[in-house]
């Protein structure tokens, strides 16, 4: 376990090496590079040269690498180009908005799909796993962009039962009934996504469960059938489920852009988006290493749970304790 | 009416038996087996006939309708569906909704499909030299694909445009390197189980080279997972470009896409709601007619989608009997 662990471990921390590099050489192959970006194009030679010189940016792309990556280590993600102000600054707070959004979005998709996941197991071809599986193509096919404009038009334009976009209202801010009314929309939208590919996984995990001979002995036993899915089948089921919760952890963080956009909500995703726009480099980057390293830790995650969680996992070589 | 067994044709009941022969000698292959079995499959096909409808409408576009896309006419915006010839009426700048929406499908169907086939291309060679050749190779391929698999697509997608402008190529491009990764796990898979079938050995043994073992005898038999994955692909494609335009970070003004009619459309949500509505409805029916599609060859290929059939017959069957039987 302990070998498997540490082996997964330098992976990913290979994986977020990598992923630095083809970061910065991705800005660095831009036409114009970051020293367009950075200095004002009025500017004499001369004076052009010197600034150049100051923020480092005439040495050689290996040197500014190390340089960058060594002040990341520390926590410094940079400076934006235009105030500039720190990116960390102005990131985490966005981090935090995002996090909301998303993680009620996540719980509620949760509580809603893997209960009606598991009772779809049990009655396949049923009225409701035929309704519920019409939601899951529709929540593969929609953009979703467009269902929150269509929510925007009906519950917000037509009905006026919810505020069209924001994350508070101007001068309520820290009013949780105000944050909760301008949550509800684009909550809808994000679990329509999450609802179609958590039902189905918990149902297909059960359906496979339920097929097993151990699931046959128990019914022939004479245990109940209630007892037979819950605690027979549903334990060994879960195990699946887990992995694939671990896998969408970073999506809380960076699943969002649209949605964000779409609600104007201040969260990363969509400072992303307008940073792009404006080629602000140092923000660009730091969310793409943020989010990736995020990806990278979640995939850790959910591979360790699964290791805890189903001792039939081979832990990679055959010496290796399977706990 | 009576009829005399000798008055049949003298050569009737050996060409009955010929052709039973030859039929026993041939069984379906296994494209036959397919589409009889996508045929029947009812989702499938009304997802063909919707996008064989999209295709034909985006290819005949210029036929259909007299109005250029871009064509702005201040004096008609914003005119009601149905008025002056407008179909469905016409946006701010008085351009024709309806032909904006044909000219847009040929943009997304010409992106969905390009950006489909470009990462088949690499997933299968990525993917055939991972698995054929294993060893370090193998090695440096897989941590490229966990390093695309790490790096948020989106932001990627976001970023490669902002940084060098947003061109349809490169939209395709991106797209398309940004997608190939779970095609090149499934062939490598394929991969990993084939070459160590025995007419592998056999190539190997009469001196075909190591490219046309892989190209001529196991790519071919790794295809059919791999045309189901591309499938679902181009449905995945059209929402991306649909939502990088959206951003504007996607097709750009003149030319006309379905997410950059949306986007448009939600700047005048209040004078106009239902130009919001046709662009999006348009883009759910072709992905899910191509989601449909993909599904049904996947049914179509699984051996045990009939079983499952007559094993739900079965279980019905034994649920009854065993009430009775208590």
């Amino acid at each position: 376990m302990t070998e498997y662990l540490i082996r997964r471990v330098l992976q990913s921390v290979l994986v977020i090496f990598l992923i630095t590099i083809l970061t910065f050489l991705l800005i660095h192959a831009a036409p114009g590079g970051p020293t367009q970006m950075m200095l004002s194009p009025g500017l004499s030679p001369e004076v052009f040269k010197q600034q150049a010189h100051n923020l480092g940016l005439d040495q050689p792309v290996p040197v500014q690498y190390v340089r960058w990556i060594s002040g990341l280590l520390q926590g410094d993600l940079g400076y934006t180009f235009k105030n500039h102000l720190p990116v960390a600054d102005l990131l985490w707070p966005r981090i935090g908005n995002t996090f909301i959004l998303m993680g009620a979005a996540w719980l509620l998709s949760l509580l809603i799909a893997i209960p009606w996941g598991i009772y779809n197991s049990t009655k396949v071809y049923g009225l409701s796993d035929q309704s519920a599986s019409f939601i899951s193509y529709l929540g593969f096919a929609m953009p979703t962009f467009w269902f929150g404009i269509l929510l925007q038009q009906w519950f917000s334009l037509k009905l006026n039962w919810f505020p069209l976009s924001d994350m508070h209202t101007r001068g309520k801010e820290g009013d949780i009934g105000d944050l909760f009314m301008h949550l509800v929309l684009p909550v809808t939208v994000l679990s329509l996504g999450f609802l179609a590919s958590y039902m189905k996984y918990a149902r297909a995990s059960m359906l496979e469960v339920l097929d097993q001979d151990y699931i046959r002995t128990a019914r022939a036993k004479g245990v109940k059938e209630r007892k037979v899915v819950f605690h027979h089948a549903l334990r060994n089921a879960l195990i699946p489920i887990i992995t694939i919760l671990g896998l969408d952890l970073p999506i809380l963080v960076a699943g969002a852009a649209l949605t964000e956009s779409v609600f104007n909500w201040p969260g990363m995703g969509r400072w992303f988006v307008q940073m792009a726009t404006e080629r602000e480099y140092s923000v660009l980057m730091a969310i793409t290493i943020v989010t990736a390293v995020m990806v990278v830790l979640g995939n850790l995650l959910a591979d360790i749970l699964y290791a805890i969680v189903d001792p039939r996992v081979k832990l990679g070589k055959q010496g290796g304790k399977a706990a | 009416m009576s009829t005399n067994p000798s008055q049949l044709p003298a050569d009737a009941l050996p060409s009955m038996e010929t052709k039973k022969a030859a039929e026993l000698k041939k069984p379906p292959g296994p494209w036959a087996i397919l589409w009889k079995k996508f045929s029947h499959n009812p989702y499938a096909m009304s997802g063909l006939v919707v996008l064989l409808f999209f295709i034909v409408i985006a290819a005949l576009a210029p036929v259909l309708t007299k109005y250029k896309p871009e064509a702005i006419d201040l004096m008609f915006a914003n005119l009601k569906p149905g008025v002056d010839g407008h179909l469905l009426g016409t946006d701010e700048l008085g351009r024709d909704i309806l032909t904006r929406l044909l000219y847009s499908a040929r943009i997304s169907l010409m992106i969905g499909f390009s950006v489909a086939f470009a990462s088949v291309a690499i997933g299968s060679i990525i993917g055939a030299i991972s698995g054929y050749f294993g060893g370090w190779v193998d090695t440096i391929f897989m941590r490229i694909v966990d390093v695309m698999n790490s790096v948020p697509t989106l932001f990627l997608n976001i970023l490669v445009l902002a940084i060098f402008g947003s061109r349809m190529e490169y939209m395709i491009m991106i797209l398309a390197l940004t997608s190939w990764m779970s095609i090149a796990r499934l062939v490598r898979g394929n991969f990993l189980q084939l070459r160590e079938m025995q007419y592998v050995e056999a190539a190997k043994a009469i001196g075909v080279s190591s490219w046309g073992i892989i190209f001529r005898h196991l790519l071919r038999n790794a295809s059919f997972p791999i045309i189901v994955n591309a499938t679902l692909m181009v449905g995945g494609a059209i929402l991306s470009e649909s939502a990088l335009s959206y951003l504007g970070l996607g097709i750009q003004a003149p030319a006309t896409s379905w997410g950059l009619m949306l986007s448009n459309a939600q700047e005048f949500m209040l004078i106009d709601p239902l130009q919001a509505v046709y662009p999006g409805l348009c883009i759910l029916l072709v992905v899910l007619a191509v989601n449909f599609i993909g599904d049904g060859i996947r049914d179509g290929l699984d051996p045990r989608q009939q079983l499952t059939k007559s094993r739900r017959r079965l279980d019905k069957w034994r649920k009854n009997y065993s009430k009775s039987g208590n």
